[in-house]
């Protein structure tokens, strides 16, 4: 059923990388239940600017949960409470009248804040850009039934493939690893044989860029599968780690 | 002015191997020396950055997301047609071509859609090897699923989640660009304007998002590759961020604007809940397989869905449509639900929706056969409305989908200003009224993995371009314009939000120039929105300064542009005097009130030229000519 | 030799170094346990485990020179892992709440490795670096357990270890990556079983000691 709630709020609010931030309350009133969260604070930014005050700074884009550009500590969770939800499918039956909700953003060395929620992503780039890739030039590709990949190949490639970039796993991770987001990319394409050719390359010198941006190491610690939006589980860690293993001890890649 | 699609003559079969045998080449040594701009990281932006650069040109590639990886082509679900004929059902490429055609009502352009199709299997093949991971068989070979508008399996998917795998796929492609620093990627980017140098385009002004700088950048050509303009309804399946402004700056520096008109709506979206809405999701057609569509026969009845008896019940699509029922095509299916809801029948707390109903088919199948075909669909619909569908009927509304219209290009994807290329769906050429279903990804990929590459050389090779720099003078008179933009925008300081200019804006579209239009409707829209517009110059409040990361800004500048788009939309809907496609005028309908063509009249495409704000705008005619498929009625009864 | 830093000195190389170490450990503790079972028998048989081992002089100072080795690495390893994840997140949540992965067990890994560390340090200082000329090591076991305090240090001290080899063992495991649909089920349970063993077996070592001994 549709209801109207009111909620207090505690947003992090900061003008840039180089400025201290703090929490700020603001009030969200008769907020319907129907609402997504970030409608809430749509809601909340229309008053602010009404008020003449700046209006909270978050990132969004698509609103269906697949675009990978929302995202925030919501009560302490990365995307807010709900399991393999993104922020902006987060709805706000979820909360009860008279609930005061923290939110924050993303927090890394390897994440800057650009402003209030939004955090500089950029490190992930650099990963994929570092090998999260086939070489292959346009034109010339073989017909794609000449390469079979045997279904359940492709089923797990998928998995690992739906990673969305948001960032989830680096912020709900106690040492802001990007262990996740690195082998989902490493893992879709070892598990299929377009990827094969480039495997060991591309597992050690992804890693490499992955630590030198600042994220942390990852101690199995199993939040990241717990907080990813899109469910990605941890034997892509595993994959990428004997990966990593035959790539730096048995292949001709230094 | 004399529009020249430059689409060669003589048979089809033939016509783009002939046409690029013709064009110009750049010997690889050259490459190098040509700067191009990619505004845009979408399927078209990233597939033709990546392409361009991998052949030796310098690219700079500009998106307004932090990564290109989050381009709105992510969002597509259903898959990506191709001829490729695995099935071996009777596919070709002539198939293909033909089945696009029809299914845009016969206003796309012949040559276009063809060489479209030709492209189709080489993408498949292309994103098979970049590690697309696409759904397979167990032998090991691609699958395929059949889609609307068509006879045959052809569609390729991974999941439902066909647009982000192959965007991700064209990503890679780029990113590799990037790591051999082929390509400048520019994130956090918004183009506010084209620089034209001696009528050629030489750059682009861009707001830096996050310093608000704004930045100059000069190029030999220009690919314009921004998506569609859908959010000029407010509400519509596109992200948040999806505008017309890059595409609205190059008609008001004299590209054409063609048949804004031919917008498609998706008759399966999540209704609307509240005015505080911010988007519809869309789920896919598919559902209408299995679910049937009905509203209570009485008006206004407030009762729940299993209160209301089946003999109080109106299946009005197997009422009106015997043979087609509930998978009649997508704009008869909206205008429908949209006629049920004018009636006063519409269903839900805002009484803009209809029912889609599984009780029979899980009566019939079991639950979990529709768990098994659907459960994904409904598991999100469960997430966003909090009602099981396996227990109450779900509720649906069409909503604004996809832009058909958008600025016209010649068949090298040019448009009328020199080395300015419009690739993917901000470009009009291939889907002409109405768009099929899995056709978008095949567009946005064949632009730019396959059609741009050919056409830039061609460009490129013949155009003797001077060299020009930023610190041209048609830089900087540019640049102040878009400064003197924003900070008009800053200073109104009135009483209103953008956001709720936007909404009353997408009112006045959805009611007057929506699934169904009139004159009467569109004539109101053509009244309402100068008057709209000149409450936003007058009355908005846009918090913030200019130097900073400011949404509020970045938003107003995009609503602006909207404000006068929509006019030329409505414009564009009230002139074409007959219904074709998502083109639907009440006044031109056939006895079963399907959209009734002119193709004696209206065989044209209409690309408009911008005469200033407010003044009318020039329409320009290009003859659409059919020597390869026969124009026909489409009948659904 | 770049490619000894580029593979050791990145993240999963060092966490690989952690693992074998750790799994090291856990074979000597096997071993370890094993001899000291035989307190259960009375100090007849614990003095004579204690002089077989030491007959096999210079194996053991090999041994020794091994574990000492690897706890350098551990250790140093650990400590660098642990300075840098602390780094990785330089401005700190206001509020964070953990979302089911991590365990109490994962969670202190950093903080049980070095109360180990105390222990290690006490223990080789009460049983190995003291006087075994003049005294059987039933003697020296008997001398150390007789103080409460001192059991109770080393009861709990074998709590925190249980703690640490629980997430240890499957942890170096997955480190390595074995983990496996078929697998990982039965790791999880070995890893319970082991820290379970090892806490057991070692946290009733000082009572008995004292009943026995």
């Amino acid at each position: 059923m549709t209801k109207k709630i009111n909620l207090t709020l505690k947003v992090w609010r900061q003008k840039g990388a180089a400025h201290k931030g703090a929490l700020e309350t603001y009030s969200a009133q008769q907020i319907s239940t129907d609402m997504s969260f970030l409608e809430m604070l749509d809601l909340v930014n229309e008053d602010l600017t009404l008020s003449g005050k700046e209006p909270i700074a978050f990132d969004h884009d698509c609103r269906e949960g697949i675009c990978g550009m929302c995202g925030a500590m919501v009560n302490g969770r990365a995307h807010g409470p709900e399991k393999g939800t993104t922020l902006c499918q987060l709805h706000m039956r979820h909360f009860s009248d008279g609930d005061t909700i923290m939110i924050e953003p993303w927090r890394a060395m390897a994440f800057k804040v650009v402003k209030d929620l939004v955090v500089d992503r950029s490190a992930f780039d650099k990963i994929i850009a570092a090998g999260g890739y086939v070489s292959v030039n346009t034109g010339g590709a073989p017909d794609a039934n000449n390469i079979p990949v045997y279904a359940e190949d492709a089923e797990l490639a998928m998995d690992a493939a739906q990673c969305i970039g948001c960032g989830a796993c680096v912020a709900s991770c106690p040492n802001a690893s990007a262990m996740l987001f690195t082998s989902a990319k490493v893992s879709q394409l070892a598990l299929l044989p377009q990827g094969k050719v480039e495997a060991d390359k591309r597992v050690l010198s992804m890693l490499r860029c992955m630590d030198e941006l600042g994220f942390g190491n990852c101690s199995n610690e199993r939040e990241c599968e717990a907080e990813c939006p899109k469910e990605i589980n941890i034997t892509n860690i595993a994959r990428m780690n004997r990966g990593f293993l035959k790539a730096a001890l048995f292949s001709r890649h230094k | 002015m004399q529009l020249d699609s430059k689409a060669p003559g003589g048979p089809i079969e033939t016509k783009w191997d002939r046409h690029r045998q013709d064009l110009k080449l750049v010997n690889p040594a050259n490459k190098r020396k040509f700067d191009i701009i990619v505004v845009g990281s979408g399927l078209a932006g990233a597939s033709a950055a990546a392409s361009l650069a991998e052949l030796g040109y310098n690219v700079k590639c500009f998106c307004i997301q932090d990564s290109p990886r989050r381009a709105h082509s992510i969002a597509a679900q259903g898959g990506i047609n191709a001829a490729k004929n695995y099935p071996n059902d009777g596919d070709s490429v002539f198939r293909l071509f033909y089945d696009t055609v029809k299914g845009g009502d016969f206003r796309a352009r012949e040559a276009n859609v063809y060489r479209l199709a030709m492209c189709s299997n080489s993408i498949i093949d292309q994103c098979a090897a970049q590690g697309v991971p696409f759904a397979r068989e167990y032998g090991g070979g691609l699958a395929n699923r059949s889609f609307g508008g068509a006879q045959v399996s052809r569609t390729f998917y991974a999941r439902g989640q066909t647009g982000q795998q192959l965007l991700l796929g064209a990503y890679s492609a780029l990113m590799r660009q990037v790591s051999v620093g082929k390509v400048e990627m520019l994130p956090r980017r918004e183009m506010l304007d084209l620089v034209l140098v001696n009528g050629k385009s030489r750059g682009i002004i861009v707001r830096n998002l996050i310093t608000g700088e704004m930045e100059r950048h000069a190029a030999h050509a220009v690919v314009l590759c921004t998506g569609g303009y859908g959010n000029a309804y407010y509400l519509s399946t596109n992200a948040m961020a999806c505008n017309v402004t890059a595409a609205w700056r190059c008609h008001k520096r004299g590209a054409l604007f063609a048949n804004p008109c031919f917008t498609q709506i998706h008759p399966t979206c999540i209704p609307v809940h509240g005015t505080y809405q911010s988007k519809l999701t869309l789920m896919s057609e598919s559902l209408r397989n299995d679910g049937r569509v009905w509203v209570p026969k009485k008006a206004d009845d407030r009762r729940k869905p299993d209160q209301i008896p089946e003999s109080e019940r109106d299946y009005y699509l197997e009422r009106k449509y015997p043979s087609f029922g509930n998978l009649v095509p997508r704009d008869v299916a909206s205008r429908n639900a949209k006629a049920m809801c004018d009636e006063g029948k519409g269903v839900g707390s805002t009484q803009l929706a209809v029912y889609l109903d599984f009780a029979e088919a899980i009566k019939r199948d079991g639950e979990d056969v529709i768990r098994k075909k659907y459960g994904n669909l409904f598991a999100m619909y469960e997430k966003i409305t909090a009602e099981n569908p396996y227990k109450t009927p779900m509720m649906i509304y069409p909503a604004i989908h996809y832009a058909m219209g958008g600025l016209w290009v010649d068949y090298n994807l040019m448009s009328n200003l020199e080395g300015l290329f419009v690739l993917g769906e901000a470009n009009f050429s291939d889907h002409g009224a109405n768009r099929l279903g899995a056709s978008a990804l095949m567009q946005g990929l064949a632009d730019g993995y396959f059609v741009i590459p050919y056409t830039m050389g061609g460009y490129l090779g013949g155009a003797g371009l001077d060299s020009v720099d930023t610190n041209h003078p048609a830089f900087a008179e540019v640049e102040n314009e878009c400064k003197e933009r924003v900070n008009k925008l800053l200073s109104i300081k009135g009483s209103r939000t953008v956001d709720d200019i936007h909404r009353e804006l997408g009112l006045c579209m959805w009611d007057n120039c929506g699934m169904a239009r009139n004159d009467a409707g569109l004539t109101k829209a053509l009244n309402t929105i100068p008057k709209l517009r000149d409450e936003f110059w007058q009355n908005i409040t846009v918090p913030g300064d200019q130097g900073d990361f400011n949404q509020s800004l970045e938003k107003a500048g995009r609503v602006a542009d909207f404000l006068e788009f929509s006019e030329l939309l409505a414009k564009d809907a009230l002139d074409r005097r007959e219904s074709c496609g998502g083109h639907f005028n009440e006044a031109f309908q056939t006895e079963e009130n399907e959209a009734l063509r002119d193709d004696e009249n209206c065989c044209y495409a209409a690309a408009w030229e911008f005469t200033g704000v407010g003044k009318e705008p020039v329409l320009h005619k290009e003859p659409l000519t059919f020597e390869n498929v026969h124009l026909t009625q489409r009948s659904y009864k | 030799m770049d490619w000894v830093k580029g593979t050791f000195g990145t993240s999963i190389g060092k966490k690989q170094l952690m693992a074998v170490t750790g799994l090291g450990f856990i074979g000597f503790l096997t071993g370890h346990l094993l001899g000291n079972l035989t307190i259960y028998l009375g100090p007849e048989s614990f003095n004579s485990y204690a002089e077989h081992l030491h007959a096999l002089g210079p194996l053991v100072n090999m041994a020794e020179v091994g574990l000492l080795l690897f706890a350098t690495v551990h250790i140093s390893t650990g400590l660098l892992l642990f300075y840098q994840n602390y780094k990785a997140r330089p401005v700190k949540y206001v509020g964070k709440k953990w979302a089911g992965g991590r365990t109490i067990f994962s969670a202190t890994m950093p903080y049980t490795g070095v109360l180990i560390l105390v222990f290690l340090i006490i223990h080789l200082k009460t049983f190995h670096f003291v006087d075994h000329d003049n005294q059987t090591i039933s003697q020296i076991a008997s001398n150390v357990f007789s103080s409460v305090g001192y059991v109770v240090f080393y009861t709990l001290s074998m709590v925190v270890v249980a703690f640490h080899v629980k997430h240890g063992f499957w942890s170096a495991f997955q480190t390595f990556g074995a983990n496996h649909v078929k697998y990982m089920p039965a790791i999880f349970v070995l890893s319970a079983i082991c820290a379970v063993v090892a806490g057991i077996g070692f946290g009733f070592l000082p009572v008995v000691s004292r009943l026995v001994l």
